[in-house]
């Protein structure tokens, strides 16, 4: 992994909670799709660790954002559906709200630098 | 069907002890393996090495349970420090909004009254228009205070609170013709509009009600887990005997409206009704909060 990778995959960690918050807001899901979903949208270049996924689901639920609900798959184990709450929704808003503010000043910040180099 | 996949996942939580908890997870991470190694399959890996990957894929389920029974414990601050922290303003934006639907809906209501008791001669259609005022005003007040952040709840999302707006809308635009009808403005058919109007506003609550998810924030939910619990959660025989004595003191309470209703007039069954309450109250605070015998 390069030192570009590792950075983008320490951005991407420290979002987790919001990412899989969004993909729920699409509709249930489990924890494999959720985490296909997130592969996907990287390309497969930076994948969150299912592990942080798992530990993200119960914090989640923990915190009354998620809900989750046993499938009823007859084969194979049963799978462990999670639903987005009303609450997760707006913990979801604010943290995009948060983001698109952060993003402008970091935006700004660097290319001040650029430029002065 | 790929078998490896359980005995990998067995030698995964070989040693941890089987709290509900870890089965819980256990049982999450199976499904979630399974379909990794199909997709795995499927994209041509030989299934023994598909099982072995996806296994090397989830990493340690032991930190992972660790962690969470290491997680912070919910902070020994009282519920006041708490909730002073966490202290959310209603904006300012918003009071002004729920004062003018307030006064808005008081005003509707007023002129309907006045129309339809006959104080002020105004026509039906305009008493009908000051009952819709009225009820959109109410509407309004309800659906603009649920989709604002509180102290302990999340705002409600969009859409939501626009289906409250309309459920309180229906149900109070049927009562106004309820009210109508009663005064005599309205002929007796107008009741057909009340009733469409309340049955719709019934089924939109219930609706809502029973799709509702969580809108606490995570700090009173932790309150929430750390408060010991009350004595009908302690006693579920005490929480019955509590239903039993309530059912009683309503069916004796209809009794006595209908024999107050048959006998002095229909304008005495609400002191019943709130003798009804009043019993209920101190038997529900004699049951719940009753000075403990044991100690």
């Amino acid at each position: 992994m390069t030192q570009d990778d590792a950075f983008a995959a320490d951005l991407l960690r420290g979002h987790t909670d919001t990412i899989v918050l969004g993909v729920l807001r699409r509709g249930d899901a489990y924890g494999f799709e959720i985490y296909k979903a997130i592969r996907d949208a990287t390309g497969g270049d930076h994948e969150i660790k299912e592990a942080t996924l798992y530990a993200t689901y119960r914090r989640l639920e923990k915190d009354g954002l998620v809900e989750s609900y046993w499938g009823d798959e007859s084969q194979g184990g049963r799978r462990k559906y999670y639903r987005i709450t009303d609450a997760g929704r707006a913990v979801f808003r604010g943290n995009v709200a948060a983001w698109t503010a952060t993003r402008r000043i970091i935006d700004s910040l660097l290319d001040v630098k650029e430029s002065q180099q | 069907m790929n078998t490896d996949i359980h005995r990998l996942l067995d030698d995964a939580f070989q040693g941890i002890e089987m709290t509900p908890d870890a089965q819980d997870l256990k049982e999450e991470v199976r499904a979630n393996l399974v379909a990794r190694t199909d997709e795995l399959e499927a994209a041509g890996v030989a299934p023994a090495e598909a099982a072995r990957r996806a296994i090397a894929e989830l990493g340690d389920v032991r930190a992972l349970l660790e962690e969470t029974d290491a997680s912070p414990r919910p902070s020994a601050d009282g519920y006041a420090a708490l909730q002073q922290r966490h202290r959310v303003r209603p904006k300012p934006g918003f009071v002004v909004r729920a004062f003018v639907w307030s006064i808005a809906a008081v005003a509707g209501i007023a002129v309907a009254i006045l129309g339809a008791a006959g104080v002020w001669p105004i026509p039906l259609g305009a008493q009908i228009g000051a009952c819709g005022f009225a009820a959109t005003a109410l509407g309004l007040l309800v659906g603009d205070s649920l989709s604002q952040e509180t102290t302990t709840n999340h705002p409600m999302p969009q859409n939501r609170a626009a289906g409250f707006f309309l459920a309180t809308l229906l149900g109070a635009f049927g009562l106004g013709f309820v009210a109508l009808v009663a005064f005599g403005s309205m002929p007796i058919w107008g009741i057909v509009f009340a009733a469409l109007g309340i049955i719709a506003s019934i089924i939109l609550f219930a609706f809502l009600g029973a799709t509702q998810t969580n809108r606490h924030k995570a700090w009173t939910r932790q309150i929430a887990a750390a408060e010991p619990p009350n004595r009908f959660e302690r006693e579920p025989e005490t929480a019955a005997r509590f239903g039993i004595y309530t059912a009683v003191i309503w069916l004796v309470t209809f009794g006595v409206i209908a024999v107050l209703v048959f006998t002095v007039g229909w304008w005495w069954a609400p002191v019943a009704f709130l003798g009804g309450i009043v019993l209920m109250m101190l038997v529900l605070a004699r049951m719940l909060f009753a000075p403990d015998k044991k100690s």
